[in-house]
């Protein structure tokens, strides 16, 4: 989803609020971005709530008990790496913390950047180890097209988020260039890298929820 | 309405009023028509066709009150709507009422639909109750399956029992999803027709092979989606006439949906017996030995001593 | 693509030259990105015109098809692809189930939406609540853009080989989810995409008016004084938010399924075929109030404006919207009491749809009220108006039948279903779309239509309307299913078949109500007379602007003193106080 579009502070110019940037804009008051991206955050949850009762539906159907179903193409359907990707969880719950002390830092006129590199560090690991996990999987026979529902929708869901984060760690870095090359976020004013991290709790608050639901339930 | 709009129309259109009034004239005379050409067609009011289940007449009961109810308040709103469009038009002088609303009467009108639409959930609920009951223990039970684009039936042999099917065996080679090493799977009787006797339950257990399907008849005041993958199996009527009908396909399945039908007869319970008994004892004496169970069928991975269950109606909860 | 960018410019020339836009841009970019709202909101009019005309003229194939079986179908039949009609021009049973489901996607997603939420949502609610434009204008434009790409898409689907998918705008799977039964993997792949990019610009669309209405409101206009198409926008807005990312999921789901193998729909993978029908619904019963909550938002506005009279209920209006918002999420289950779904689910949907059924009660009720002891003014968009209640009194009183559990069993997809909600979707809401574009066409074009031609377009489309639908109830009665291209296959509908040809006698007239209106909006643009400020004496924020609009609209931030539907105050010389204006010392309004 257009993201960049929309935690760009620039793109915004609402002409009640007087404030201007470089090109004799108007910029939008930070409140009403804010505002503006927890609405689309609680779209995209509903996107998630769509995909994870689809996943609880075909689940109850086929008797709770029953899961995973190793029915499907006479296949032994590999064992969910549940230590491997707490560790992952871990690593992603933290880099919202990490996000949450940059925050703080700019707020308190420091660069932040190395903060913020760090976050986006920690995105890129897990996005790391979720392809290893995926490609251990396919190996042993589970994919999107193996292993019925079971595979599809554990691939599915993950995929969503997967590429969530990966817009968020894209997000983050382009913040971290910003701060780095033009020192854009000021005690003042920080309204993209605040907006980034909505999005970027969001996606983690989710990962807990799948993590959750996928590999334990 | 009409007669009060008339005038501005008339104003604004003064060439073309006459032409237009003549049109107008023309499709109200046609509007008219129309009920009445359903009420000849069908010998009754409401322009239903006739009912020829036990629970359909349940369905047309509840059918008619709903009718009468939504007439009445027809009648009543436009009724008064057209009569403030007439009495409250603009008249030089007079200006319109200030008011912003009045409580009391927000509450009366809150409360009485309320309390007449969760009345009518409440009979429909239990209707619908009645109909879903399990169906008796002398239904004559049938396989109804469906496929792109038609049906086939399944009726029981000489014992009298439909021989056992699982849905997960539904195949291309083996429609009816029915183990081929067991001796009754060939005393079936398959047919395309769906021939019920009259008077008796009739027990319908739906199936398709590929995608939704539904099993809809107008004269049974009945419809059921067939879902590939399950067997539905809470659908039964007692036909309290005899007569020539047609099944019809009402989910959108593909190309050839809109011919997916099939003929149903209803007939006396002797001219029933005449009709299916040659065919079970054909099947009887013609049945073979099973095949041995080497040969590749789908079903040969399950092991051939467990008896398949007979699914007549939902075990598992689903959805 | 040219020719939305072409038709954009028409809208333009209602502020060229006056303000400046302030963006440097000038030439063609000056067009296809332009921020301001209410060219967005005439972007939005006039690429959904072209996709009306498209739309309703696949259902006078239909309808010609339905009566005449297998008659080539006049001039129509020449113009469709290969896929769709046979060599004489006749409908093919796959071109007819084709139609079918371009018909129904194409009025609902890029038509009516992009018309009530797309033109009036952009152009209403700045103007209304007193703000410069949109809180993001950049997305607003972005929004447009995303619209116009999936509506190139949704019309690519007829040139995929196999043609476009013919599963209904419902798609049901696994018909829709497997190639080989739809027999256009392709085609049912891409209505799946430009569905997904229609819902992210609705999404763009909602995030905007839901922040704007909340942060950008005047000095003085609190919640309860927005006006009530304001209000009903918001509301919708918020079920967009919270339906459409739900079709978004399960629209994503059937493109693995057809293209990457995964069996979410598929029982031989323990998919589950009803799944997509919970998903499906769970987003589309919201939007069929989607639909109607905006146009309920223009009928009170316009029925109190030429009534002079408030809004009889103004705060029970907002509640009920509120209350049908709300509901509107738990209902989603009465399209599938007969779907092999749990029998006591259905038993539970059927209470929760009759409870939905009292707010609309309520509303009919207020705008009873509303004309009751009024004065009421008889214009164009007040025939429309006051036959949106009508019409939705009709189709909403056929719905009480199908929310009967019972009844269900028989008019389940029969025509009775259509004749519904085509009295709820063309009567009720295209009705109000007429009324409101007659009514607000004044201040986005800033010109005058003309009367003699909008009163044809009023009498034939009210005419021919009910022609066309009302026989679709007995025929559905009379058992006729929907979705079928031959209803002469079947012995029992073979004798109804006249009503078959009265409807689309209808049908016919119908198309060609639309061409006095076509004709009236575009030499108006041109030839109309210059509009007054304010012609209707309204009360509302809009009409205190002069013609056409600056960029930037209110040259100061006006300040609200009231409520929006001060008409006919006792004591007062003008018989309507507007928003900005402060009653006199000696007058009292009442509270509302
Ligand atoms: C804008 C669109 C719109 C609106 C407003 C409605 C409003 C309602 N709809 Fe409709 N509906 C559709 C659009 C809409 N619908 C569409 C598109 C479909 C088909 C989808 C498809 O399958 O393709 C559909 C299908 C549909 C079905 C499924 C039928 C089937 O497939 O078998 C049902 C079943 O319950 C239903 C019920 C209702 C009810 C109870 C209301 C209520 O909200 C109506 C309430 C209004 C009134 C009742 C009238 C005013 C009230 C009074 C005057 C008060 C007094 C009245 C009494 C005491 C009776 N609708
Ligand atoms: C906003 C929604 C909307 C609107 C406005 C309409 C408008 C019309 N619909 Fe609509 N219809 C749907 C939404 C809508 N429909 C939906 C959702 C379905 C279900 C689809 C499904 O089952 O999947 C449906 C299904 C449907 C069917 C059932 C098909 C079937 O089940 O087999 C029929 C049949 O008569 C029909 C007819 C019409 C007609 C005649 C119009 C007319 O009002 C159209 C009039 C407009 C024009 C004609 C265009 C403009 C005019 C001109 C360009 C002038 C010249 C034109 C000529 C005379 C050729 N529609
Ligand atoms: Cu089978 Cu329609
Ligand atoms: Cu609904």
């Amino acid at each position: 989803m257009n993201n960049a579009a929309f935690n760009n502070a620039s793109l915004f110019h609402a002409p009640t609020v007087q404030e201007a940037d470089h090109h004799g804009h108007p910029k939008t008051d930070p409140k009403i971005c804010r505002l503006g991206t927890i609405v689309f955050l609680c779209s995209e949850a509903l996107l998630f709530s769509g995909l994870i009762s689809a996943y609880l539906v075909v689940r109850a159907a086929g008797g709770f008990s029953n899961w995973p179903p190793n029915f499907h193409d006479g296949i032994e359907l590999p064992a969910m790496p549940r230590l491997l990707t707490g560790i992952n969880t871990v690593i992603l719950v933290s880099s919202s913390f990490v996000y949450h002390a940059a925050e703080s830092a700019v707020k308190k006129g420091k660069s932040g950047s190395s903060l913020i590199l760090l976050a986006a560090m920690l995105g890129a690991t897990f996005v790391g180890i979720q392809c290893v996990e995926w490609t251990n999987l396919y190996r042993e026979g589970l994919w999107f097209n193996k292993g019925g529902v079971y595979g599809s929708s554990f691939f599915t869901l993950t995929g969503f988020h997967g590429a969530h984060v990966c817009i968020g760690v894209l997000l983050i870095l382009w913040c971290f260039y910003l701060q780095v090359t033009r020192r854009t976020f000021t005690p003042q004013r920080h309204v993209a890298l605040e907006n980034v991290g909505l999005y970027w709790h969001f996606v983690d608050v989710v990962w807990v929820f799948l993590y959750v639901i996928l590999y334990w339930l | 309405m009409i007669r009060a709009m008339i005038p501005s129309l008339k104003k604004s259109t003064l060439t073309s009023g006459s032409l237009i009034s003549r049109v107008v004239q023309g499709i109200i005379f046609l509007l008219l028509i129309v009920p009445a050409m359903a009420e000849q067609r069908a010998g009754n009011i409401y322009g239903l066709p006739p009912c020829v289940t036990v629970s359909g007449e349940k369905v047309d009961a509840i059918f008619r009150i709903i009718f009468y109810l939504t007439a009445t308040v027809f009648v009543l709103t436009q009724g008064t709507y057209i009569v403030y469009l007439i009495k409250y038009r603009r008249r030089p002088g007079v200006k319109a009422h200030y008011s912003h609303g009045n409580n009391t009467l927000e509450i009366i009108w809150t409360t009485l639909p309320t309390i007449i639409f969760l009345a009518l959930a409440i009979y429909g609920n239990r209707v619908w109750d009645e109909i879903h009951r399990p169906a008796p223990e002398n239904a004559l039970t049938i396989d109804v399956s469906s496929y792109q684009f038609g049906w086939q039936m399944r009726y029981p042999g000489v014992s009298g029992k439909l021989s056992p099917s699982d849905v997960r065996a539904i195949s291309p080679q083996n429609p009816f999803g029915t183990d081929p090493s067991d001796p009754r799977t060939a005393q079936d009787v398959i047919s395309p027709d769906l021939v019920i006797p009259v008077g008796r339950p009739v027990h319908v257990l739906l199936h398709s092979r590929d995608v939704i399907h539904s099993f809809y008849v107008p004269e049974f005041r009945l419809y059921q989606d067939c879902v590939p993958g399950r067997t539905i199996g809470w659908v039964w009527f007692q036909a309290t006439r005899t007569g020539d009908f047609q099944l019809a396909c009402n989910q959108l399945c593909g190309t050839g949906h809109y011919n997916m039908k099939a003929p149903i007869h209803i007939l006396p319970e002797e001219e029933f017996q005449k009709w299916l008994t040659p065919r079970q004892q054909k099947n009887a004496a013609s049945s073979t030995p099973p095949a041995s169970p080497t040969q590749a069928d789908p079903v040969a991975h399950k092991a051939p001593e467990k008896e398949l269950p007979l699914t007549t109606t939902e075990t598992k909860p689903k959805l | 693509m040219s020719a939305t960018t072409v038709d954009a410019s028409i809208g333009m020339d209602v502020h060229d030259g006056h303000g400046s836009h302030g963006h440097g841009k000038k030439g063609l970019m000056h067009y296809i990105w332009n921020t301001d709202h209410k060219v967005i909101a005439m972007q939005f009019l006039w690429t959904s015109i072209i996709y009306l005309v498209l739309g309703g003229s696949m259902a006078i194939a239909m309808r010609w098809q339905l009566a005449w079986p297998g008659h080539p179908i006049p001039i129509l039949g020449h113009l469709l692809p290969s896929t769709v009609v046979s060599e004489d021009g006749a409908l093919i049973p796959g071109g007819y189930n084709m139609l079918v489901t371009m018909h129904g996607t194409i009025l609902v997603f890029f038509v009516a939406m992009p018309v009530l939420i797309g033109v009036f949502g952009n152009f209403l609610i700045p103007l209304k609540i007193g703000a410069g434009d949109m809180a993001f204008p950049a997305l607003n434009e972005l929004s447009y853009w995303l619209f116009s790409i999936s509506g190139l898409i949704m019309i690519a689907t007829f040139f995929a080989p196999g043609g476009a998918p013919g599963t209904g705008w419902t798609a049901y799977a696994p018909l829709s989810s497997h190639g080989p039964y739809n027999g256009t993997s392709l085609g049912q792949t891409l209505w799946c995409v430009s569905l997904f990019v229609n819902g992210l610009s609705s999404l763009t669309g909602a995030v905007n008016y839901i922040t704007t209405v909340i942060t950008m409101r005047a000095p003085g206009m609190t919640m309860f004084r927005m006006p009530l198409p304001v209000w009903a926008i918001f509301i919708t807005a918020i079920l967009l938010i919270f339906a459409i990312p739900v079709l978004s999921a399960a629209a994503a789901l059937i493109i693995f399924d057809l293209n990457f193998g995964t069996s979410f729909y598929r029982p031989a993978g323990g998919g589950q075929p009803l799944l997509w029908q919970h998903l499906f619904w769970f987003f589309g019963h919201p939007e069929v109030y989607i639909l109607v909550l905006p146009a309920m938002g223009f009928t009170s506005e316009i029925l109190a404006v030429f009534s002079r009279k408030p809004v009889f209920g103004y705060k029970a209006m907002v509640y009920a919207m509120s209350v049908i918002g709300f509901l509107g999420f738990i209902v989603w289950g009465h399209h599938m009491y007969v779907s092999g779904m749990q029998l006591w689910l259905s038993a539970a949907f059927g209470v929760s749809t009759m409870v939905i059924a009292v707010p609309s009660a309520i509303k009919t009720f207020n705008w009873m009220g509303t004309i009751w002891r009024g004065s009421i003014h008889y214009t164009v968009p007040m025939a429309f108006a006051v036959a949106f209640v009508s019409m939705f009194v009709i189709g909403g009183l056929s719905g009480i039948f199908m929310a009967s559990t019972p009844v269900d069993l028989f008019v389940h997809h029969t025509y009775f279903i259509v004749a519904h909600f085509h009295y709820v979707i063309f009567g009720a809401i295209v009705f109000s779309v007429f009324a409101a574009i007659y009514f607000w066409y004044p201040k986005m074009s800033g010109r005058m239509w003309n009367e003699t031609l909008g009163w044809i377009h009023f009498w034939m489309s009210f005419v021919f309307f009910n022609l066309t639908f009302f026989p679709m109830h007995n025929l559905g009665l009379a058992g006729m299913m929907r979705r079928i291209s031959d209803p002469t296959v079947y012995d029992c509908l073979k004798q109804v078949q006249p009503l078959n040809v009265i409807c689309t006698i209808g049908a016919i007239g119908l198309g060609l109500s639309t061409i006095p209106f076509l004709i009236n909006m575009f030499w108006s643009l041109k030839y109309g007379p210059k509009a007054p400020a304010n012609p209707w004496n309204s009360t509302t924020l809009e009409w205190t602007l002069e013609n056409p609009i600056q960029h930037g609209n209110f040259p100061v931030t006006p300040t609200i003193y009231h409520g929006p539907y001060e008409y006919s105050i006792p004591g007062m010389e003008k018989d309507f106080l507007p928003q900005n204006e402060k009653a006199p010392d000696h007058i009292k309004l009442e509270a509302h």
